[in-house]
């Protein structure tokens, strides 16, 4: 059963029990509690097409988004990211508890599903044949993430590329993608029929507004795929948009140093690397308009 | 049997979490991730091939620990290298302590070991030559608070914690092995006297075993508050035990060397808890009154992952200990000082402090 297949009362219902509510989000199973008003219908929203999992699963995270009992519960309310307990997370605006979750979940995943080399990468797929995204914040990747999923690749993820070093595939992780400030409106533009959540103002990444994943990406969450471009972009108002191969040692730097937990895994990140790095083709991205940076990767993956 | 229970017998017997039910393997992976003991676990069911029996999901846990584990082990060893070098031609030895000594030395209790910091011991004469070498080769000290220098250069066994500018491992440079304020004072000099070489490695030595099994019984049953390390720290002991303990004599000279450093009392305590934990061989000892007793069976094990969750007379017994270890630190006076200074300081920063969206 989904998540989509429950009333938002049942939801928040479900929630807010000692139990929480568990789904599957890619290779992970999530139980997440939390009392939160108006959360729910958000929460729907964004994993509607995400597989409930009954109690007895073995679950990946214990979550909480969990109200304090002092002052901050009725003055300029907050709501606290919990995993195990506390965690080093500020606390959010009660009314941000959206952004607050899907942050805390990209905040566990970082620390601790360090059986993957975790890539900061945006990943898209065609088929198995999977293209990533690595970038800086600003340099548009999930802008130009969203674009391409909007025009039918596969969504795995717009933050973490999750490869196993012992199998050198990556997970897919459906998830929302997060669009900061001018992106939505861009987004907005290049395909009105988007579902975006609503937009949050004044986070640390100043507007917020998260786009549903595509429901076959989430469907299709359980199939692997192998790295084939490694695609690094940066956007620049009114450029025409433009693709340049790079040599393979620049690419092994690339992926080194684009890893979270690169240092972490010692050897066998370097030889996940050193693996990745020979299956791939590299290139430079720079693009103004999400639609002509689509046509470039459209004809790059049929060549 | 409960969470905590469960757990020591699957670190002492790996085999036998892959017959608990799925929800009794989520909740020991969890307790044991609570306790900082993926790791151990992990080897642990690796050397009897049992991982590949458990579900992914546990073995993903597990191995996440593991990763993480050894890559503090790389760090920790790195350090010593490092430590190796800065003081080439200085004199000054490389003496490790806890953690660091168990990985240089290749203790099986190391594998998986969850290591934070590097900790090495130095006569106390020796200190400013030794601050001097680091500065030179790149460490920094992590604290310049006036306060906070004071407090460990006038009244604690080791001096402001240091950090190398490029890398996060901290480093702590003990003089000896409690407090200078402490009602405990065993003489480092003993200590040092009785030194090991670590084999192929001139100029790195650690303490003799039985200092080592002793160093770490003092800071668990004497100088710790049962926190979030005493279930690894105890493990540590029962390593120890088991490792040294069957070399002939060794349990006399264990006892005969607490009583020449005037440590019989967190000896004794040690001794009764592992072999009411872990069922460590130990030789005879006197179990320690009943209050400390009644404490620390509470305070040792986790109770549930969440450590908000733990039970009330469980949370009230590790504050009785946290209480306790700062009253065998100092003299009443100045802990009252000291402690009245750290609420004050923690209570400003609470009320100044304004935290962002």
């Amino acid at each position: 059963m989904k998540i989509g297949a429950l009333t938002t009362g049942e939801t928040t219902r479900r929630l807010a029990s000692a139990d929480g509510l568990a789904w599957r989000a890619g290779p992970f199973v999530v139980r997440l509690r939390a009392d939160v008003p108006g959360f729910a219908g958000q929460l729907r929203l964004l994993y509607g097409e995400h597989r409930l999992v009954e109690t007895g699963e073995t679950n990946d995270f214990h979550l909480e988004l969990a109200r304090p009992w002092g002052l901050r519960r009725w003055w300029r309310p907050k709501v606290f990211f919990e995993m195990d307990g506390p965690t080093r997370m500020a606390p959010f605006p009660l009314d941000h508890a959206l952004p607050l979750f899907e942050w805390g979940f990209n905040y566990a995943i970082a620390t601790r599903a360090n059986h993957y080399l975790l890539l900061h990468a945006a990943v898209v797929a065609q088929g198995e044949r999977a293209l990533l995204l690595p970038g800086l914040p600003g340099s548009g990747k999930s802008t130009l993430c969203a674009a391409l999923v909007l025009r039918g690749w596969r969504l795995l993820s717009d933050e973490f590329g999750l490869l196993r070093p012992s199998s050198g595939l990556l997970a897919p992780l459906p998830r929302s993608i997060a669009l900061k400030n001018a992106s939505i409106a861009v987004i907005r533009a290049f395909e009105p029929s988007a579902v975006l959540g609503p937009e949050f103002p004044k986070t640390r990444k100043g507007t917020v507004a998260h786009l549903r994943p595509p429901p076959e990406s989430v469907r299709a969450q359980e199939q692997g795929a192998r790295p084939v471009w490694v695609v690094s972009p940066r956007f620049e108002a009114g450029a025409a948009a433009r693709l340049v191969p790079l040599p393979r040692d620049h690419g092994f730097l690339r992926l080194a140093h684009n890893a979270f937990n690169y240092e972490l895994q010692g050897e066998r990140g370097f030889r996940a690397v050193t693996r990745m790095t020979r299956a791939c083709r590299f290139f430079d991205l720079t693009f103004g308009d999400p639609g002509e940076a689509v046509a470039l990767l459209d004809g790059l993956a049929a060549s | 049997m409960t969470g905590a229970a469960t757990l020591l017998v699957v670190l002492r017997q790996p085999e036998r979490l892959a017959v608990l039910s799925a929800p009794e393997q989520e909740f020991t992976l969890r307790l044991a991730r609570r306790a900082g003991l993926l790791g151990p676990l992990q080897h642990g069911l690796e050397r009897s091939g049992l991982l590949e029996t458990l579900p992914a999901p546990i073995r993903d846990g597990l191995e996440g620990g593991r990763v993480v584990a050894d890559s503090r082990e790389r760090a920790i060893l790195w350090e010593v290298d490092r430590l190796e070098r800065a003081f080439f031609g200085t004199g000054l030895p490389v003496i490790l302590l806890k953690g660091a000594a168990y990985a240089a030395l290749g203790l099986p209790l190391a594998r998986g070991r969850l290591m934070a910091d590097i900790d090495i011991l130095l006569p106390r004469a020796d200190l400013p030559q030794a601050e001097r070498a680091l500065q030179k080769h790149g460490w920094l000290t992590a604290t310049s608070d006036p306060y906070d220098q004071h407090y460990y250069r006038e009244w604690m066994h080791e001096l402001p914690p240091m950090r190398h500018c490029h890398r996060p491992t901290e480093l702590d440079i003990h003089h000896a092995i409690l407090p200078r304020t402490g009602r405990l004072q065993p003489d480092s000099a003993l200590l040092l006297q009785e030194v090991i070489p670590l084999p192929g490695r001139p100029g790195v030595w650690t303490l003799a075993p039985v200092d080592m099994v002793l160093h770490a019984m003092v800071q668990l049953f004497h100088d710790s508050d049962f926190g979030a390390n005493a279930l690894r720290d105890l493990l540590d002991l029962d390593g120890l035990l088991r490792h040294y303990g069957p070399t002939p004599g060794f349990g006399d000279r264990l006892l005969a060397r607490g009583r020449e450093l005037n440590l019989t009392a967190p000896l004794h305590a040690a001794l009764y808890f592992l072999e009411r934990f872990c069922q460590t061989p130990v030789p005879g000892h006197e179990p320690p009154g009943w209050l400390l007793r009644g404490l620390i069976t509470l305070a040792m094990l986790p109770d549930h992952p969440d450590p908000r969750r733990d039970g009330t007379s469980v949370r009230l017994a590790r504050w009785c200990l946290y209480v306790r270890s700062h009253w065998l630190r100092m003299p009443p006076g100045l802990l009252v000082t000291h402690l009245t200074r750290k609420g004050l300081r923690r209570w400003k920063q609470h009320v100044w402090h304004r935290r962002g969206v």
